[in-house]
C-alpha cells in the first residue's frame, strides 16, 4: 500500500484545519453512517472552518507567507501530480492522480513518468510542456517556495527531458525511494499551466520565458505578484485556467468565504455532483458551535472535543459525528543544549524515566475521551496503520510504569523525592552515575512551556505534571499563545547557540507529519523542526535508508529506533469531531489528508 | 475658537507621532524571533533570511523606524507578516463593519439611556428609580460575553429568532441587508453601554435638577416636559459628551469579545490576531489609528461642550 503525504503546506493546511474541521481517517472512523438514498446532482455544500482565510491563490506561495490554507484554496483548482486519499484510505489515488504511469530505473535515479491525456478547464491538453513548465519555476525560485524540502526536489533533479507530449524522463542525482518520491515529492507538486501562465506581465504575451533561469524568476515573480490580489481572484484570466475539479466562484475580500463551481471540462474520473461549494470561516469554534446548535446553514463543521456532549443536540439538528484522526505527531520536545538542563536531557536514561511517567493509555481515556491517537512513537498509529511498526501499535517501548521510573533513576545516581525535586548525588560519567556534564546536587526541575488556548492541553499538561512529580520531577508549566511560543524556541544544537535557547521543554500540540522522516525534519541532523539539537549518526543513516530504498523494513527500524531513542517524550495526539448533515453522501469515510477539500466525492441524496 | 482647534490639531500631531514612535520601540524590544514566530516551526534559516530581508528586519533598529515613519508619511501603513495584505487594504475592509456595529449600538444605547436616565433623576428614589437602576446595575456587572451568549442561547439557539452569527457580508450596505444577523451584536453592545450610559446620565441630572435656575424656569411657567428638554437635558448632556468622546476610539478598535462570539470581523479580531502573532505592521497601524482617534474623540468632546454650553469658550490662546 502506498501511503500519501500532504508536504509542508498541505500538511500545514491539514493540520491547522484539523483543528477545526477536516482530516480523518476512514481506518478508525466510527459512529458515521453512510447516507442512505439517490445520489443527487446540484446543491450547496456550506463547510465552516474555524480560522481559516487563504490569501494566495497561485500555487507556489512565498516563502514569507506561511497561511496554510492557501493549499486549501488552491488544490481543488490545480490538484497536486499525486493525488491524496481514496475514500477512507490514505493512499495515493491513481484515478485522480495526474500521471497514468511512474517507471523507476537506473537503480532509482531515473522516474519515467506518463502523463494523462486529461485537458486544462479552457480545452487545452495537459502535456509534458506543463510539468517542465512548472518544474523550471521551482528550480529556479526554489527558496522563495515555501514547501521546498532541503536536498530534494526539485535540487536533487540532475535534468527533466520531454520523451514525449505526455512523457518526462526526470533524472535525479542521488537514488530514491519510489514511495517517497509518489507521497512525498510529487504530492507537493502541483501542475500549472504553461500555456497560460508562462508570463512575465499581465498584458503580455504567454511565451517560453521560463526556459532559461532569469525567465523563470521574472515568471515565478509576476505569478507570485499576481497570486496575492485577492480583488482578482475570481476575475484573473489566469486563475480560470485550471485542471482541478473545480473553479472559484467567489472570494470576499478578507478570504474568510470563498467558493466553487465546477469545472465542467473537468477530465478526472470523479465530477462534481454540487452546484457550490462555500468555505466560511469563523473567528472560533464556539461561534461555528452556536451557528451549528442554531440550525443555520452548514453542512460541514468541527466539532471540539470539549464539545462533545453537543453531539446529540447536533444530531436533533439532522447533523452525523465522525472523529477525525489529525496527521500529526505529538510529543514534548527537549532542549538538550540548555545550558541548565541541557546535559541532563542528554541521558537516554532520564529521557526513558520521563517517559515511562506519562500514562498514555489514561490520558487517551481521561483528557480526550478515547478520541486520540495513543502517541507511542513518530507514526501516528490512528491515521497511518499500515507504517505503524509492532512495537508502535503494541503500546511503544515505554509503557507507564513510574516504579520502573524511580529504579532507573536511582541507578543511575540520583536520590529520588517523590513530591519533591530529585537530584544528582553521584555525579560522573560512570554506568550508575548521573552521566556527562550533570553536578552534584542537580535537581530535576524543568520548565514545560506549551501552547495554550485547548482545555484538553491544560488537563494533559497538568497530568503529566502530577505524574512525573512521583518520581521528584518537577515540572513548572509555562501556557504560551502559539505563535508566542515558535518566537521563543529557537532551534538549538551543540554547535549553534541561537538568540533563544533559554527553553527546556516545549509542546506545541504536534508537527505535521509527514510519512518520511527527511521531510518532516523532526530528528534528522539539522532538521528543519528538530528544535532542541538532537542529532544521532544512527537516527541520520536509518533516515537515508528510508528514502533511497523499497523495503518497508527500513521504515520499520527507522521507527523502531526514534521510538526507543526518545528524541521527545511522546505524547497522545488529539482526533476532530467532523460533524456533517445527514443526507450529505460522499463525505464519509475521511482520509487524513484530502477529507474537507475532496468535495467532488459529495453529494446529497434524496 | 478656530485658535484653540488650530492649536489643538498641532498638539494631536505630535501625540500621534509620540504614540508611533513609542509604540514601534516597545514592540521590537519584545524578545524573540518574529520570522521564527510567523514561519512556524519549520522555518529553515534560509526562510528566515529571505523574511527578514522582505520586511527589513535584518536592519538596525533606528533605520527601521526611520523606514516606518517614512513609509507611514507617505500613507503607506506596510504590509501584514501573517495575513500578506496591505495594512490599509484590511483596515479598510474591517473599520466599516466596526464603525457600523459601535456607531449603531452607541446611539441606540444613548436614544435609551439619556430619557432613562432623566425619567430615573425625576421620578428619584421611587419604585421606577429602583427597578431600571437594579437593571442597570446588573447589566453593568455582566460580562459582555455573558450577555452575548445569553442573548445567542436564547433568541438564536433556542427561539431561531434572530442568527448567532454577524452578517458574512464584506460591504456594510451587505450587512445592513442581513438584519437578523446583525440584530444581536449590536443588541449585546447596546446594553453593555446603556447601563453606564444611564448612570452617568442618571447623576448629572440629578444635579442639574438641584440647580436654583430652574426654580427660575418654573416660576416662568414652563410646562415640565419642556424644562425637561430643553433644561436639564442640555445640562446634564456635558459629562455623557465627554464619555461619547472618549469612546470614539472604541469605535476602531473594535469589540474584540462581542467579534470573537458572534463571527464578525472587525478591528479587535484584527488586532488580537496580530498581537498572537506578532504581526507588527498590524499593530503598529492598529495604535496609531487608536491614537487618532483618541485624538479626534477628545477635540469632539471639546467642542460638543462649547456647542451645548454656551458659557465654555476656548481661548485662542
Amino acid at each position: 500500500m502506498r501511503l500519501i503525504h500532504r508536504a509542508a503546506g498541505v500538511a500545514a493546511a491539514a493540520a491547522l484545519a484539523a483543528a477545526a474541521t477536516a482530516c480523518s481517517s476512514g481506518t478508525t472512523s466510527s459512529g458515521a453512517a453512510a447516507a442512505p438514498g439517490q445520489p443527487q446532482q446540484g446543491g450547496t455544500v456550506t463547510q465552516a472552518w474555524v480560522g481559516a482565510t487563504p490569501n494566495f491563490i497561485f500555487p507556489y506561495a512565498p516563502a514569507t507567507n506561511t497561511d496554510g490554507y492557501n493549499v486549501n484554496l488552491t488544490v481543488p483548482l490545480w490538484p497536486p501530480l499525486s493525488s491524496d486519499g481514496e475514500g477512507g484510505q490514505s493512499i495515493v489515488n491513481p484515478q485522480e492522480s495526474l500521471y497514468s504511469s511512474l517507471a523507476y530505473s537506473n537503480r532509482n535515479k531515473t522516474v519515467t513518468m506518463t502523463l494523462k491525456p486529461w485537458k486544462w478547464s479552457d480545452g487545452a491538453p495537459i502535456t509534458s510542456r506543463d510539468l517542465t513548465f512548472t518544474y523550471n519555476l521551482l528550480k529556479a525560485n526554489y527558496q522563495n517556495w515555501i514547501n521546498y524540502i532541503p536536498g530534494t526536489f526539485p535540487t536533487d533533479v540532475a535534468s527533466v527531458a520531454v520523451k514525449d507530449a505526455h512523457t518526462v524522463v526526470i533524472s535525479l542525482t542521488q537514488p530514491t525511494s519510489p514511495d517517497f518520491f509518489a507521497d512525498d515529492v510529487l504530492n507537493n507538486v502541483q501542475l500549472i499551466p504553461q500555456h497560460a501562465w508562462d508570463k512575465e506581465s499581465a498584458t503580455g504575451p504567454a511565451g517560453d520565458y521560463d526556459e532559461t533561469p532569469a525567465g523563470a524568476k521574472a515568471v515565478y515573480d509576476f505569478l507570485q505578484k499576481q497570486g496575492s490580489q485577492i480583488s482578482s481572484f475570481t476575475t484573473s484570466p489566469l486563475w480560470k485556467v485550471v485542471d482541478g475539479p473545480w473553479t472559484l466562484s467567489q472570494f470576499n475580500n478578507d478570504g474568510t468565504v470563498y467558493g466553487y463551481v465546477p469545472n465542467k471540462n473537468y477530465s478526472g474520473p470523479v465530477k462534481p455532483r454540487l452546484a457550490t461549494v462555500v468555505n466560511q470561516s469563523f473567528t472560533t469554534d464556539t461561534a461555528l458551535l452556536d451557528a451549528l446548535r442554531a440550525g443555520s446553514s452548514l453542512q460541514v463543521a468541527g466539532l471540539p472535543l470539549n464539545d462533545l456532549n453537543q453531539a446529540a443536540q447536533l444530531k436533533a439538528e439532522g447533523y452525523l459525528t465522525t472523529p477525525v484522526p489529525i496527521p500529526g505527531v505529538a510529543g514534548i520536545q527537549l532542549n538538550l543544549y540548555n545550558a541548565q538542563v541541557g546535559a541532563v536531557f542528554r541521558q537516554l536514561y532520564l529521557r526513558q524515566a520521563m517517559e515511562e511517567l506519562i500514562n498514555r493509555p489514561q490520558l487517551v481515556s481521561k483528557v480526550y475521551s478515547g478520541y486520540a491517537d495513543p502517541g507511542n512513537g513518530p507514526v501516528p498509529v490512528a491515521a497511518f496503520p499500515s507504517w505503524a511498526s509492532p512495537l508502535e501499535k503494541a503500546g511503544g517501548p515505554y509503557p507507564y510504569s513510574p516504579s520502573a521510573a524511580v529504579a532507573l533513576l536511582k541507578s543511575h545516581g540520583w536520590k529520588v523525592a517523590p513530591g519533591g525535586v530529585s537530584t544528582c548525588q553521584a555525579p560522573g560519567t560512570g554506568p550508575s552515575q548521573c552521566g556527562a556534564g550533570i553536578a552534584a546536587g542537580q535537581p530535576l526541575a524543568f520548565q514545560l512551556a506549551y501552547s495554550s488556548g485547548r482545555a484538553t492541553t491544560d488537563e494533559q499538561n497538568a497530568a503529566i505534571q502530577s505524574s512525573e512529580a512521583q518520581a521528584g520531577i518537577k515540572l513548572t508549566l509555562k501556557p504560551e499563545p502559539f505563535n508566542t511560543l515558535i518566537g521563543n524556541t529557537g532551534v538549538c544544537t551543540a554547535k549553534s547557540h541561537a538568540q533563544n535557547c533559554g527553553w527546556q521543554m516545549v509542546e506545541f500540540g504536534y508537527n505535521p507529519y509527514a510519512l518520511y522522516p527527511a521531510d518532516n525534519g523532526n530528528f534528522a541532523t539539522g532538521g528543519n523542526s528538530n528544535n532542541g539539537g538532537y542529532s544521532d549518526p544512527k537516527t541520520d543513516a536509518l533516515i537515508s535508508a528510508t528514502l533511497q530504498g523499497s523495503d518497508p523494513q527500513a521504515f520499520f527500524q527507522y521507527e523502531d529506533y526514534v521510538a526507543r531513542q526518545l528524541p521527545w517524550l511522546w505524547l497522545p495526539l488529539r482526533e476532530g469531531i467532523e460533524v456533517y448533515k445527514g443526507n450529505l453522501g460522499g463525505f464519509a469515510p475521511l482520509n487524513p489528508f484530502s477529507s474537507g477539500i475532496d468535495f467532488q466525492a459529495w453529494y446529497y441524496t434524496k | 475658537m478656530s485658535g484653540y482647534l488650530a492649536r489643538r490639531a498641532g498638539q494631536a500631531i505630535v501625540v500621534v507621532i509620540g504614540v508611533m514612535i513609542v509604540t514601534f520601540i516597545l514592540i521590537h524590544l519584545e524578545p524573540g524571533s518574529v520570522a521564527r514566530s510567523i514561519l512556524g516551526i519549520r522555518a529553515t534559516s534560509d526562510r528566515i533570511a529571505i523574511f527578514n530581508a522582505a520586511y527589513g528586519l535584518n536592519q538596525p533598529l533606528y533605520r527601521q523606524l526611520i523606514s516606518y515613519v517614512v513609509q507611514v508619511a507617505h500613507g503607506n501603513l506596510g504590509t501584514s507578516y501573517y495575513l500578506q495584505q496591505p495594512v490599509s487594504g484590511l483596515f479598510a475592509q474591517r473599520l466599516p463593519r466596526d464603525l457600523l456595529l459601535l456607531g449603531a449600538s452607541t446611539v441606540l444605547a444613548l436614544l435609551i439611556s439619556l430619557p432613562m436616565g432623566i425619567y430615573q433623576a425625576v421620578r428619584r428614589g421611587g419604585l421606577t428609580d429602583n427597578v431600571l437602576g437594579a437593571a442597570s446595575f446588573t447589566l453593568y456587572c455582566m460580562p459582555a460575553f455573558w450577555i452575548a451568549v445569553m442573548l445567542v442561547a436564547l433568541l438564536a439557539v433556542q427561539s431561531h429568532v434572530f442568527l448567532p452569527e454577524a452578517p458574512a457580508g464584506a460591504s456594510v450596505g451587505s450587512m445592513l441587508a442581513q438584519p437578523r444577523a446583525l440584530a444581536l451584536p449590536v443588541l449585546t453592545l447596546t446594553l453593555v453601554q446603556v447601563s453606564g450610559f444611564s448612570r452617568y446620565m442618571r447623576s448629572a441630572a440629578i444635579d442639574v435638577l438641584a440647580q436654583d435656575f430652574l426654580r427660575v424656569v418654573r416660576a416662568k411657567g414652563l410646562p415640565e416636559r419642556l424644562i425637561l428638554s430643553r433644561h436639564v437635558l442640555r445640562n446634564a448632556l456635558l459629562p455623557v459628551v465627554t464619555i461619547v468622546g472618549l469612546s470614539l476610539p472604541g469605535l476602531v478598535t473594535g469589540a474584540i469579545v462581542v467579534e470573537e462570539v458572534f463571527n464578525y470581523q472587525g478591528m479587535g479580531l484584527l488586532f488580537f490576531d496580530a498581537a498572537t502573532h506578532r504581526d507588527f505592521p498590524v499593530l503598529l497601524g492598529s495604535t496609531l489609528i487608536v491614537g487618532v482617534a483618541t485624538v479626534v474623540g477628545s477635540l469632539l468632546a471639546d467642542i460638543g461642550y462649547a456647542l451645548l454650553d454656551p458659557r465654555i469658550r476656548y481661548a485662542s490662546r
